[in-house]
């Protein structure tokens, strides 16, 4: 159902230690975001789909696949940026431009920049977010969020959500298998109603199946915590060094690019 | 002028190529935000996730089986979002459940249970980010529940047709929520020309698009789902106003 989730079971760094991925993840994530150079955004997005696609072994096409998936938002994002709108606007200011109404719409090349610019860190950002959930599985995710001190109860929602979510997929799968080889979803309205058959019940059994697992829990001695064994992973030296190596490399490139790898984060 | 018509169409091809396959509720992608922006609505979205986990935990010492509950709850939202809502156009928008949600367990407690959705969406479907889950928090999971929340209290006192209130609520909910994400991109990319306004207004015109049916058809569905469970689950529904008070 979800596959992004299942690569995160079957990669080939499947077994990496998971703090190791973290910490690789958002280091890299920190100096794509906190540098202004576009050069090393983009040395991001290259590295991290290497990273993925060499190293974890998930085939390109997909990763290339999933990689258009937040596009949309991007792209009209992005353009939103570089358009200018206003009511006074030059047209000397724009590189081109038009008038609608009382309105100049046009594109200056300074913005056009800054939108390539987040267009950029964006894609980088979103590789190195790829990279932690194509190789992690989340269970590991909850388990570095535990050692980072995160509030209890909110770590115990978190695993109690991931569980449930895959049993109401299925629950709701099902329901829409039925009711579409009922012709459910022939027409609109039909659609609509189906939809809201599917959500209510869905709803209905959500609240049974809460009902029984207190049940089960409670026989079981349920005062409120729940207690799970965690895998034991090595931690690999070569990997730690590789990864500061790399890291290292690329602070080097933004500073040296962008140069504005500390004064980005004040500003 | 004609190079500028072929502009114009230029770009809404692009908007008709980008955006008919499915209209997600609108959430900043990763990166999106500059790091002072992102780190700003972490702090002001904080606090009321300190003090939805603070009722929830006081919550959970009187009932424990209200954490099965809620974690069930928080995967039903996530499921809701993945859910499509068939459209005229062959697209498909995804419901948020904000609506719903927040009408069924109290603005409060999806607060949290957004953030974790978000996270999930994060992780699961590519769909928002983790550095900017704080702006995405802010207008999802707090102005969206507490507006729907606020819109339906306040139609029932006035004892509005209920079918009503809970069309706006849902509806007032998600257009809540875009305009307030449109706000956020709009103070982190103000328009060189224009400033802030004319910023918030390109953005919140270009959302327009998919976010205005996506919040009317989020209402109908919604009125229709609370059709079928008040007739046929009202011992459901009475059992979580319980709920409502403790959380």
């Amino acid at each position: 159902m979800f596959q992004i989730d299942s690569y995160a079971y079957s990669n080939r760094l499947y077994s990496t230690h998971p703090g190791e991925k973290f910490a690789f993840s958002a280091a890299t994530m920190t100096i794509c975001l906190a540098s202004s150079s576009m050069i090393t955004a983009l040395a991001v997005t290259l590295l991290m789909a290497g990273a993925v696609v060499l190293q974890a072994g998930i085939p390109w096409r997909q990763y290339l696949k999933l990689m258009t998936l937040p596009a949309s938002f991007l792209l009209v994002g992005v353009a939103t940026v570089a358009v200018s709108v206003s009511v006074s606007g030059q047209p000397e200011m724009y590189l081109f431009w038009f008038r609608a109404g009382s309105f100049s719409i046009g594109v200056r090349d300074q913005d056009l920049a800054v939108a390539a610019g987040i267009f950029l860190k964006s894609l980088g950002a979103t590789s190195c977010l790829y990279f932690l959930s194509l190789t992690t599985p989340l269970v590991e995710i909850i388990s570095i969020l535990r050692k980072l001190k995160a509030p209890t109860l909110f770590i115990e929602l978190m695993s109690l959500v991931y569980r449930f979510i895959f049993v109401l997929a299925e629950t709701a799968e099902k329901i829409y298998t039925s009711q579409s080889s009922r012709l459910g979803y022939r027409t609109l309205k039909n659609g609509y109603f189906s939809l809201s058959q599917l959500i209510s019940s869905l709803f209905v059994r959500t609240l049974y199946r809460s009902r029984e697992l207190s049940k089960t829990l409670s026989a079981r001695c349920y005062t409120g915590e729940i207690r799970v064994l965690e895998t034991r992973h090595d931690i690999s030296r070569r990997n730690i060094v590789v990864i500061i190596v790399l890291e290292l490399l690329l602070a080097a490139l933004a500073l040296y690019d962008g140069g504005g790898l500390i004064g980005r984060i004040n500003s | 002028m004609k190079k500028n018509s072929i502009l114009l169409s230029a770009y809404f091809l692009l908007i008709l190529l980008v955006f008919p396959q499915s209209a997600y509720a609108m959430h900043i992608a990763e990166g999106f935000l500059p790091v002072k922006w992102a780190g700003l609505w972490v702090i002001v979205t904080a606090p009321f996730l300190v003090v939805g986990l603070r009722s929830i935990r006081g919550s959970i010492k009187e009932k424990p089986d209200l954490k099965m509950l809620l974690g069930l709850v928080g995967a039903f939202a996530f499921i809701l979002s993945a859910l499509k809502i068939p459209s005229l156009t062959g697209s498909c928008s995804h419901p948020t459940g904000v609506g719903l949600g927040a009408v069924l367990f109290g603005p409060a407690a999806m607060s949290v249970l957004g953030c974790i959705v978000l996270i999930f969406q994060a992780l699961f479907l590519a769909h928002g980010g983790i550095t900017t889950l704080g702006a995405n928090t802010f207008s999802m999971a707090v102005v969206g529940p507490f507006v729907a929340y606020g819109v339906y209290k306040a139609l029932q006192k006035m004892s509005a047709p209920h079918w009503l209130s809970v069309f706006l609520a849902a509806a007032l909910g998600d257009l809540l929520t875009y305009v307030t994400t449109s706000l956020q991109l709009a103070l982190a990319f103000p328009d060189a020309v224009g400033g802030v306004a004319a910023s918030f207004v390109k953005f919140a015109g270009v959302f327009a698009i998919t976010q205005i049916p996506l919040a009317i058809s989020e209402g109908l569905l919604t009125v229709l789902v609370f059709n079928l469970l008040v007739s046929y689950s009202r011992q459901e529904l009475y059992d979580l106003s319980v709920l409502k008070k403790e959380v």
